[in-house]
């Protein structure tokens, strides 16, 4: 029976590595959100943030590099699992393909837009 | 389509025991965290797109409401984490850990694991609400 189980083929299609992919970034996103949220949110503290906070963490490149992990990791896991609950509601063919090009929009933009700030940096106005 | 809609939002109501209070804390603060990063980076990218739009982005977040909703958002994030290893964990390395015994016992590790871990939030978090956002301890 559990040989049975075992021996079931499962074709590597792009279900599959997305199955794969929930799980495996959840383990790398664990303590990467972890230690981001220790950080900000009970070390520094929400109320303390300020362009000139942020300005002094990225002076350091490997904040910098942490945050685009972050950015990629967390928001790709984000929008597959926002995909998977959707596809409970959706199941025609067309609306499906409909909502995997919005959430490709949707991602597109947002990881463009992070990125752009990460890599750009503070800009002091005045 | 609406008899799809209909069982799979009659399959959220019906609760099925313990495993499906996990599966919809699950959901809902996926859901959540997903709408609160989507804000986060928003908001944080003004730093270079548009940064006189942070500071008043700051004066937000500094509302006592905000900073309780960050509060509740932190267990969201907490739980999320803390279920989200035992799924990753049970299907990546140990399959028998998903028969009903064991998941229903690792359940209660799970909330209570993610409830202790929320403490130090709201602890630190609701310092500084009742400091900084409501003027208690000495705070402006």
């Amino acid at each position: 029976m559990s040989a049975e189980i075992n021996s079931t083929h499962i074709p590597k299609k792009f279900e599959t590595i997305s199955w794969k992919w929930m799980r495996l970034s959840a383990f790398l996103l664990i303590p990467l959100v972890w230690f981001h949220s220790i950080l900000q949110a009970l070390i520094t503290g929400g109320h303390n943030l300020s362009l000139e906070y942020i300005q002094s963490r990225w002076l350091f490149t490997g904040w910098r590099i942490y945050d685009i992990f972050l950015l990629a990791f967390a928001f790709s896991h984000g929008i597959a699992g926002l995909r998977q609950v959707l596809f409970d509601f959706i199941q025609s063919e067309k609306k499906r393909k409909i909502t995997n090009w919005v959430l490709l929009a949707i991602w597109c933009c947002i990881i463009t837009i992070g990125a752009i700030a990460i890599i750009g940096g503070v800009r002091m106005p005045g | 389509m609406f008899e799809n809609l209909k069982s799979t939002l009659e399959g959220y109501i019906h609760y099925r025991g313990r495993g499906h209070t996990a599966f919809l804390l699950h959901r809902i603060s996926g859901l959540a965290t997903f709408i609160f990063l989507t804000m986060h980076i928003a908001t944080t990218s003004t730093v270079f797109l548009a940064p006189s739009w942070y500071e008043l982005l700051i004066r937000i977040f500094r509302n006592p409401l905000v900073m309780l909703a960050e509060i509740m958002m932190a267990f969201f994030v907490v739980y999320h984490g803390v279920n989200g290893f035992r799924i990753a964990y049970n299907d990546i390395f140990k399959h028998k850990l998903w028969a009903k015994a064991s998941t229903r016992r690792a359940l209660v590790y799970v909330f209570v694991t993610a409830f202790i871990l929320w403490l130090p939030a709201v602890g630190i978090m609701g310092y500084n609400l009742l400091k900084s956002g409501l003027g208690l301890f000495g705070g402006e």
